[in-house]
């Protein structure tokens, strides 16, 4: 994994979460974040924890027309979005 | 045969049907400006109606509701249909989609194989707008995808005639006619006065403000009443309504706020920006209810404390919604 936020951004996962056995490190950054597929096994239960960290940690609001179902999709598109959202 | 429709990916299914049909027919416009025209925003608890074995919690208003009342208050003719049997149901269909009528219909999403197999559940108030035909297949912009989406000629019958709670029987909807002109802050004010009076004056004490407070008494009891798995499982559907079936978080509270931005340029009223930074705190409210109910479904919180906590909140959020919907009556009423 290159990108220091995407990185960063495993590891909240990971503590939040209490996702057990998996590294940041290890986790692909297009891999699914929610659903079957996910690395860190999250569900939808899982998701409102995430969204909710993200806030507290870069006061950024993952809500309205742009759906958490969409930033989820993977740590690329999480990172992408609070870029965005923070530039 | 396919219609030339501009897809865009949606929060809600609903509202961004409404929203992309609008925009085909010549109304530029963004989801939560139909959502708010449409008085979207809702609450109800109703322990007696099940939906998938669970009380019925709802963050908006029923199937059908935002098209409605967002076409009528925008002065659209639009012409809705329902069918007993399928075949006549599918020959309508391609009748419209032949005369260059892209369709609204209402689905059954476990029905529909473009979706990913964890999200199909059984929910029959799903909708989207029907494009095209090729062979055997539909085309079909359901505006909660990125990218517009086939269909075989079979599993969109099967969806189409999904049985169960809100049964779509066959529905479509398609808009028959745009007005010349349109009174946008008429229909701006009509449909922000109809979410202030469901929200505070509805009769019944399972809707709007007293159903939240409905939800905070019977939800402190769940620990006691339903035993440990059925309290999890009532908890998880009111957080899975709220966050999830598009809500585009805070059950709808974000895409409200949303709305009200834009009805304060609209109506050149900028008490309604204030109102509508107030709008996404109760999201945040909302939030941190969903928050607390997960981490006490995954076993992170101890359950009787959680309860009394969790019940606190939606006291709270019933504090800060009738407060906003007082405010934001008075706000337009001047």
């Amino acid at each position: 994994m290159s990108d220091n936020l995407e990185l960063e951004l495993a590891k909240l996962i990971i503590d939040f979460c209490h996702v057990e056995d998996v590294a940041a490190e290890d986790v692909p950054v297009d891999a699914p974040l929610i659903g079957p597929d996910s690395p860190f096994e999250l569900d939808s239960l899982d998701a409102v924890e995430v969204v909710v960290a993200v806030q507290k940690t870069y006061g950024v609001r993952i809500g309205g027309e742009k759906t958490s179902r969409e930033v989820l999709r993977s740590l690329k598109m999480l990172a992408a979005f609070i870029s965005q959202e923070r530039a | 045969m396919k219609i030339n429709f501009p897809h865009r990916q949606f929060a809600h299914c609903e509202s961004g049907v409404t929203a992309n049909l609008l925009n085909y027919h010549g109304f530029p416009c963004s989801e939560a400006l139909v959502f708010g025209i449409g008085a979207g925003l809702f609450f109800g608890y109703v322990p007696f109606i099940k939906i998938n074995k669970m009380p019925l919690t709802t963050y908006r208003i029923g199937p059908g509701g935002i098209f409605k009342k967002a076409t009528r208050r925008l002065g659209i003719e639009i012409r809705k249909q329902k069918f007993s049997s399928p075949a006549a149901a599918e020959k309508e269909l391609d009748r419209l989609l032949a005369s260059g009528h892209p369709v609204g219909a209402q689905t059954g999403v476990f029905w529909l194989p473009f979706f990913p197999p964890a999200y199909r559940f059984h929910f029959n108030g799903h909708n989207l707008v029907i494009i095209g035909k090729e062979n055997d297949e539909y085309l079909i912009s359901d505006p909660i995808f990125e990218e517009p989406v086939r269909c075989s000629t079979i599993d969109l019958r099967k969806a189409r005639f999904a049985k169960g709670a809100l049964a779509p029987k066959g529905k479509i909807y398609y808009i028959e006619k745009m007005p010349q002109q349109f009174d946008l802050p008429g229909a701006v004010k009509a449909g922000i006065n109809d979410v202030c009076r469901v929200m505070l004056k509805t009769p019944v004490p399972l809707a709007g403000v007293r159903g939240i407070r409905l939800l905070a008494r019977q939800l402190a009891k769940w620990p006691g009443k339903l035993g440990e798995e059925q309290t999890i499982l009532h908890l998880g559907h009111v957080i899975r309504m709220q966050e999830e079936i598009g809500t585009g978080g805070g059950g709808f509270r974000f895409i409200y706020a949303a709305f009200l931005q834009e009805a304060a340029e609209i109506l050149k009223n900028e008490k309604l920006l204030e109102l509508s930074s107030n709008c996404t705190h109760i999201g945040d409210l909302w939030r941190d209810f969903a928050l607390l109910a997960s981490r006490v479904c995954r076993g992170r919180a101890a359950v009787q404390d959680s309860f009394d906590e969790l019940a606190s909140l939606l006291r709270q959020c019933a504090v800060e919604e009738e407060k906003l919907f007082k405010n934001l009556h008075g706000a337009i009423s001047c």
